[in-house]
């Protein structure tokens, strides 16, 4: 089961609004290599990794990434909660506004909800891992683009940190891809 | 015969590669986003900015987020190198000492889980919550 801490994995302190950025940064919630996407890729998968060292490295990997869905929206929201109207169609984002108003819902930059077809369990450890590599560069490259866009050390020294982590899990990932691949002869 | 056996089990991966040498301390491995020297990668000229407590809440709060972090990425690692006692011994001090922090913290300023009852009264619903940044900076 899972236990809520009532803390953030990384701080985050958004002092002023930025509409442009949020639509930008909410493709780290909703989008194809987004965190939700991760979360649950990952946890699903988890029930199928052949032993102890897989369960694991699924389980906990999943588990930070649901604490990255948390960062994501902890962010959009602050991102957006003191926005006008006018800005908000400023920016486009009269269409998010028209059904979520300020809430929190997992689309990509371009509007698009959040779909399962991003994920994949094929019940085969080796073609999920190669899978959750894949994912975690992708979700890289999407981080370096957020951070390309903006110059605010409020948003940089968040999306920074996650970058990193997507790194990290990638090594995870490419380890026990490469373990497997020789001890199940794949 | 150039190893006996002994000498063969002292040459296995982790020893070998003594990943506990790798380790930066907690306030570097938080704002790097990894507990890993080698396994740094900055992206361009980035460098992420120190984070700085302003008053004894946060400065308590930080030790937590950052003993916090030092846990979730040696976790994964342990995950992958069970039998590296070494980075296991390093884990525990982790986490002894996040145990500490956190009954300081929920002594003082009140429960991050729904177990901690240090409150006469049921206060876990207290703002603010972790994406709230209305009064003031809680969240560093």
């Amino acid at each position: 089961m899972f236990k809520y801490s009532k803390k953030l994995e990384f701080p985050v302190n958004i002092k002023k609004k930025d509409l442009e950025m949020a639509k930008y940064l909410v493709t780290a919630l909703g989008g194809s290599a987004g965190e939700l996407a991760a979360a649950t890729r990952y946890f699903i998968q988890s029930f199928s990794m052949p032993d102890e060292r897989g369960k694991a490295l699924l389980v906990d990997i999943a588990t930070e990434e649901l604490a990255h869905v948390e960062i994501i929206s902890t962010m959009f929201r602050q991102l957006v909660k003191d926005a006008t109207p006018e800005e908000i169609k400023k920016y486009n984002l009269g269409d998010y506004y028209t059904e979520h108003s300020k809430g929190v819902y997992p689309v990509n930059a371009s509007g698009v909800p959040f779909d399962a077809k991003y994920i994949q369990s094929t019940g085969n450890p080796v073609v999920d891992l190669a899978e959750d590599m894949a994912a975690e560069e992708k979700a890289r490259a999407s981080y370096e683009s957020i951070i390309d866009l903006t110059d605010n050390e409020d948003l940089l020294n968040p999306l920074l940190f996650l970058r990193q982590r997507e790194v990290i899990h990638y090594n995870r990932f490419k380890e026990l891809y490469e373990d497997y691949k020789d001890k199940y002869n794949m | 015969m150039l190893f006996d056996n002994d000498m063969m089990m002292f040459l296995t991966k982790d020893n070998q590669n003594n990943k506990t040498n790798d380790l930066v301390n907690e306030k570097e491995g938080l704002i790097r986003g990894n507990m890993f020297e080698s396994e740094y990668k900055p992206y361009k000229n980035y460098n992420p900015n120190i984070i700085n407590a302003n008053n004894d809440k946060d400065s308590l709060f930080l030790k937590l987020y950052e003993t916090n972090f030092a846990i979730i990425d040696l976790n994964l690692y342990l995950d992958l190198h069970p039998n590296d006692n070494q980075m296991y011994e390093i884990y525990k001090k982790y986490v002894n000492n996040f145990e500490k922090l956190k009954k300081m913290y929920e002594e003082n300023f009140g429960p991050l889980e729904i177990t901690c009852v240090d409150s006469d009264t049921y206060n876990w619903i207290k703002n603010p919550w972790p994406w709230d940044n209305d009064g003031g900076n809680q969240y560093v």
